[in-house]
């Protein structure tokens, strides 16, 4: 293969029209007689449903149709989420039934002439609750005093598990230092850019119905809306344009869309759906929430012996039509030792509903897991008098301990890890920063640097699933179609759905490599599923750059060897004696031999028997691609910072990230993806924090409330790639999810050396300015120890 | 998150603009700059049946430097005043508070009367304009009156200010000689309204003790708040940074800031005793320069 | 007198062309842009005039669409992303030559706003320190590159004199 474009950073196909404002985005498609949704959505986080009186609404000017449940269960199914052993899962239905629990829950739908209508009918709507007690928080939760919200299953609890390898007790017995910490990982939200929506157009002529929507995953929409709307498949069709951002949020199935699809259903007429930026703040999908009580066995040279760790987790009132909720506790479980010693370990989860959003996957959705561990290592190095940085290399597995499986079962491979946090160190001047920090000290200056090493599964592979235990979706080959149209110009069809990850340049450059053709003349269909092959999982969970290479690059060889056997079929020649070369085969020797992929487009159309033997015209390949075993990416990251210790304001003053994604296809891409997810991480911890009262009313439902990071608050991050080759033919790794993963944990490391002075240990993951003067000492905290449900 | 309905009036002068506002009562907003209550009407947190736009008010728009102060229209971008050469020299608060406010597409269309009339205990300007001495201009059916800044912030979003008045402009005196300015905030991000902001003023007399001193607090209350008490620590003193801290604590009594996302009660009384100790310190570097 | 009115006609330019509609009161520009005018570069994330990706020009200075009503812009002229581009060649700008170049960003929701308000930034001060730029994009948010891209795009175009 002739390394062309691949491995350089080429000019995104996306931009010319990103940067024009033609794109498209589902905001953008407006259909003729097209209608517009609102929802009538509860304020109570928990109450009866008494009684809910629409006809004000339904006969104010401009409106054309309001439902509630009662109407609504007549032509939609309910929702069913995936399950898995011992989880208990909530069946409900799109519109509120009986109970509401939690803020924002739909009970009505109206659909009018504008949204302003709407909104203004949906204002009428007279609905009676009887309040009930609401369930806050993951104590509350459990409490046997607290309101159930699921009756019939008798709990808030929905899942447990517990985990023993090896034999902690005695491990525990024998140990120098014992550390016990509880860390809490506070509640987020995705906030992409663009909201959550939808248009659906619904032909009474044809009972056709088609779907343009903003999503992850065009195939489970369509799989899942088929089924709860009892519409036949063949008849509905779902179409993804631009994306202005997921991290996971639009990855499940909405509520919402049901309603609106049966809506446009009964008025033949197409409504659309835009969420607004209250909507998707309060109710499109929150997580991170999660807390883990940790206790820690180390030897007197600080190697650890034993973990114990139990981990509760706030599922929110409603289950996700997704990702089981299970599944995030036993994928922490599974990586938590990442690449380091760890033999005896101990891991209880639970999971419980309370009356808040439901839990959703948000970039790295097991993070907690590197929070965590990263944090403990800090406070348990300094429990052993060990630098930070010495404790980590002394925990991590040598290399000639390596490949082995982890203690959870986990395929591990040699890592480069010992070696980015080596180059971390160095880059940062590490050797040097010691004497830096003291010195600044002694001016009053503080400083701190905090190192997070972590290895992630891109994409997800066969020994993981199995450690987890199970997985949502079957662990299916990626497909990839791949066209020759009758100009000689290629369609690729692919189930992957980027929503600013650059596949359909990506793709392109590993085709246009494969085959021989200028990357112009390629182009990446997404988004459509009457044409793109059927996957579950459209693009997420770090696999487009393994599993999407690997199916491109399959058929695009495929296709290669078919437009060669063309040539060499009418010019009667060995095939080997052919090349493809800038979109032109020739003859090796012989100059005059020369076929445009035009020609060869107009040849394998026209000429019966040319490009098939069973005498079809075309030529059309498909490849279905599984990964292997241990398909890791890895990073160190570190993170240096000052903190003013007076307000708690802290300003990061070196960011650096030494990441090891395998081969890249696009540097400059990858990039991106690290940055962004850094940018996440880091305001994961400063600023953001999706917040419930004491009532469970919702209080970061605004821009004002929940504060994402502007250019003046991320800093520069210095990315520098450690491009190893794993040993195989698609050696391109995920990367998209691991900068959220490893920020929390170096930005929250440096503010706790920072504070080192004031003996501070930081097991809260947010830390506002207030925070980390209450840390410092200088003020009382106002509300509990790790209790966030509370106003600050 | 769409606003709910209104009807649009467009008065041509201030007096159509008062006829407006005594004919719809509580039923009418003003919009001037549209930055603040544009949002509160798409969440739909006030929904005025009539919004009586002021944009064609041109006469509202000047910046007009005379006799030792500066006449600022209520309809004058913040942007505009930020770019006031003449402001930058004799009201250094305007200069050093103002950009602080926001983003420039914001100040590009926020007014300084929008501001100062929406009267958020938040916001820069209120303070701004109590620090400064301040004096608005008001004009109602009754006619034209100017109110002291000390009379004019009465509670949060609420000032002296009849239902059917609205305000015209604010004169600022000019820098007292000798004078030094600061403008400290503690926000979440720049740009942020304040968690709490702390304006100063001291004026040096030739022995360099200070002879005058203005202390505002922004956020701590639910108007802005002149630290009358402190200012009697500091006057007839040398500056020192004991002096500061005794100043600064005896800031922090009498008030009892509020408790929101972005601090507690304890966090902001905390940092107004360390922004007030800033605030003079830098206050003093200017005024001896 | 100007009696309240709920319906008002509206005439400006966008981006050098006479546009005209009749809107109720309550449109607001990002809404007369996208759906009166079907101009849909620029792009409405929040409705409460944080996100800045609905920013637009009117009358040569940034303004939040999604806070503008539609009435005010009577008599203006508006700059759209969609009226960026070169007029002479019809291409690109070199400022969307520039981010492009850089990789300046990934699901474009943020672009029109961001382009918007470094064309404000690039025409007052043609040479910006990396500080001044991250400080004219503070008021927009991206959510996707952690803005060191979109930095480098608007720097770069700087450096060849936009």
């Amino acid at each position: 293969m002739i390394q062309r474009v691949t491995g350089t950073s080429v000019q995104r196909v996306e931009d010319p029209r990103i940067l024009t404002g033609r794109g498209r985005y589902v905001d953008d498609v407006a259909l003729p007689g097209m209608l517009h949704a609102a929802f009538v959505r509860s304020p109570h986080a928990h109450a009866r449903l008494r009684s809910i009186d629409v006809a004000a609404a339904r006969s104010y000017p401009g409106v054309h149709l309001v439902l509630t449940d009662s109407e609504l269960r007549e032509h939609a199914g309910d929702m069913t989420a995936n399950g898995s052993a011992g989880l208990f899962v909530a069946t409900y239905s799109a519109l509120a039934r009986d109970v509401v629990r939690m803020v924002g829950e739909p009970v009505a739908i109206v659909v009018a002439e504008s949204r302003n209508v709407a909104e203004d009918a949906a204002a009428l709507v007279r609905v009676e609750y009887e309040l009930l007690a609401a369930v806050v928080d993951m104590d509350d939760a459990m409490d046997d005093a607290s309101p159930v919200l699921y009756p019939e299953h008798g709990s808030n609890v929905i899942y447990r598990s517990e985990h023993r390898y090896g034999d902690t007790a005695t491990a525990f017995a024998g140990a120098a230092h014992v550390v016990r910490e509880r860390f809490l990982q506070h509640r987020q939200t995705n906030a992409p850019m663009e909201c959550r929506g939808i248009v659906v157009d619904h032909s009474p002529g044809t009972q056709a119905m088609e779907i343009h929507t903003s999503h992850q995953s065009p195939h489970a929409v369509r799989f899942t809306l088929a089924m709860i709307l009892r519409q036949p498949m063949h008849l509905l069709r779902v179409r993804c344009g631009d994306i202005g951002g997921s991290f996971g949020q639009k990855g499940g199935i909405n509520r919402e869309d049901v309603a609106v699809c049966a809506s446009a259903r009964l008025l033949g007429r197409p409504v659309k759906w835009i969420e607004d930026r209250a909507e998707n703040l309060a109710v499109a999908g929150q997580a991170r929430e999660e807390r883990l009580d940790v206790e820690a066995a180390i030897d007197a040279d600080g190697r650890v012996l034993a973990v114990r760790v139990r981990m509760v987790m706030d599922t929110g009132a409603y289950p996700q039509l997704g990702f089981p909720a299970s599944g995030y506790t036993n994928v922490v479980r599974s990586l938590f030792p990442a690449a380091y010693r760890l033999e005896h370990y101990d891991f209880d989860a639970v999971a419980v509903a309370t009356n808040k959003a439901t839990y959703v996957p948000y970039r790295g959705p097991w993070e907690a897991e590197t929070w965590v561990r990263e944090r403990l290592f800090d406070v348990l190095a300094r429990a052993a008098g060990i630098d930070p940085v010495e404790f980590r290399l002394r925990n991590l597995w040598a290399d000639d301990e390596l490949p082995r499986q982890s203690v959870t079962g986990v395929e591990l491979i040699k890592f480069s890890q010992r070696e980015t946090l080596l180059r971390a160190a160095a880059y940062v001047g590490y050797d040097t920063f010691r004497a830096e920090q003291a010195s600044a000290r002694s001016r009053g200056v503080h400083l701190g640097i905090g190192f997070c090493n972590f290895i992630e599964p891109a994409p997800f592979f066969p020994s993981l699933i199995k450690a987890i235990g199970f997985m949502a979706a079957p662990r299916t080959p990626q497909e990839a179609q791949l066209r020759v149209e009758p100009d000689g110009t290629l369609s690729l069809f692919t189930s992957q759905m980027p929503h600013g990850q650059g596949h359909e340049t990506t793709l392109a450059q590993l085709v246009a490599d494969e085959v021989g053709v200028e990357r112009s003349s390629v182009r990446v269909v997404a988004g459509d599923t009457g044409v793109t092959p059927f996957n579950f999982v459209g693009t997420g969970g770090s696999r487009a750059a393994t599993l999407a290479s690997g199916a491109t690059i399959g058929v695009a060889r495929q296709v290669r060897d078919r437009i060669l056997r063309l040539a060499a079929d009418m010019w009667e020649i060995d095939p080997a004696d052919l090349d493809l070369v800038d979109g032109n085969i020739i003859a090796k020797g012989v100059p005059s031999r020369k076929l445009s992929m035009a020609a060869v487009g107009v040849l394998a159309h026209t000429r019966p028997g040319l490009a098939n033997s069973d005498g079809s015209l075309g030529i059309e390949e498909h490849h279905a691609y599984i990964s292997g075993e241990a398909t890791w990416s890895q990073s160190t990251h570190c993170c240096v910072v000052e903190v003013d210790v007076e307000t708690g304001q802290v300003r990061i003053v070196r960011y650096v990230v030494v990441e090891d994604c395998g081969r890249m296809i696009n540097p400059a891409i990858v990039d991106g993806q690290v940055r962004g997810g850094v940018a996440q991480g880091i305001a994961g911890v400063l600023f953001e924090r999706a917040a419930y009262g004491p009532d469970g009313g919702f209080l970061s439902a605004s821009f004002h409330d929940y504060l994402l990071p502007t250019a003046n608050d991320i800093p520069h991050i210095e990315v520098i790639h450690r491009e190893s080759d794993p040993d195989d033919d698609v050696p391109f790794r995920g990367v998209g999810e691991g900068g959220a993963i490893g920020a929390p944990a170096a930005l929250t490391n440096a503010i706790e050396d920072a504070l080192a002075p004031f003996g501070v240990t930081i097991r809260d993951q947010h830390l506002p300015p207030h925070r980390i003067v209450e840390l410092c000492g200088a003020i009382v905290s106002e509300v509990g120890e790790s209790r966030f449900h509370q106003g600050a | 998150m769409k606003a709910a309905p209104f009807a649009l009036s467009r008065p041509e002068s201030i007096e159509e603009a008062v006829a407006c506002l005594t004919e719809h009562g509580d039923d009418a907003r003003l919009l001037a700059g549209g930055q603040s209550l544009m949002p509160l009407l798409a969440m739909r947190r006030q929904s005025p049946r009539v919004l009586v736009d002021l944009r064609r008010l041109t006469n509202l728009t000047h910046i007009v430097t005379s006799d030792g102060h500066v006449e600022i229209g209520a309809m004058t971008t913040q942007r505009a005043v930020e770019r006031n050469p003449g402001i930058a020299a004799d009201v250094r608060l305007l200069a050093l508070a103002v950009p602080q406010i926001a983003h420039v597409t914001v100040r590009n269309q926020g007014t300084i009367g929008g501001s100062i009339a929406h009267a958020d205990p938040s916001a820069e300007l209120p303070a701004v304009a109590l620090a400064t001495g301040a004096t608005m201009i008001v004009v109602g059916p009754g006619g034209r009156r100017s109110i002291a800044a000390s009379d004019f912030f009465v509670d949060a979003h609420a000032t002296a200010m009849a239902r059917d008045e609205l305000l015209a402009g604010i004169h600022v005196p000019f820098d007292p000689p000798d004078s030094g300015w600061a403008f400290e905030e503690v926000s979440r991000r720049p740009g942020d309204v304040a968690i709490v902001g702390v304006a100063a003023m001291v004026r040096l007399d030739r022995e360099r003790r200070i002879a005058e001193a203005r202390i505002v607090l922004c956020s701590v209350a639910p108007t802005p708040v002149r630290a009358t008490e402190a200012e009697t620590v500091l006057v007839g003193n040398s500056p020192s940074a004991e002096l500061f801290a005794e100043c600064a604590t005896a800031a922090t009594v009498g008030i009892d800031p509020p408790r929101d996302l972005n601090g507690t009660s304890a966090y902001r009384r905390h940092i107004t005793a360390v922004l007030v100790r800033r605030a003079l310190t830098r206050a003093v570097d200017r005024a001896a320069r | 007198m100007s009696g309240s009115v709920t319906r008002v006609d509206v005439r400006l330019t966008v981006n050098g062309r006479d546009r005209a509609a009749t809107v109720d009161v309550r449109r607001t520009l990002a809404e007369l842009l996208r759906e009166d005018l079907a101009l849909t570069g620029t792009h409405i994330g929040c409705e409460h005039g944080v996100c800045g990706s609905c920013t637009v020009l009117v009358d040569g200075a940034s303004a939040r669409s999604c806070l503008t009503l539609a009435a005010r812009v009577d008599g203006c002229a508006v700059v759209t992303i969609e009226g960026l581009a070169d007029d002479a060649s019809g291409g690109l700008s070199t400022l969307q030559q520039a981010c492009i170049e850089q990789h300046s960003f990934q699901c474009g929701f943020c672009t029109p706003g961001i382009l918007i308000v470094a064309t404000e930034l690039l025409a007052d001060n043609p040479q910006p320190s990396e500080e001044e730029v991250r400080e004219a994009i503070s008021g927009n948010l991206c959510r996707c590159t952690g803005y060191d891209s979109i930095v480098a795009g608007i720097l770069h175009a700087a450096e060849r004199g936009s």
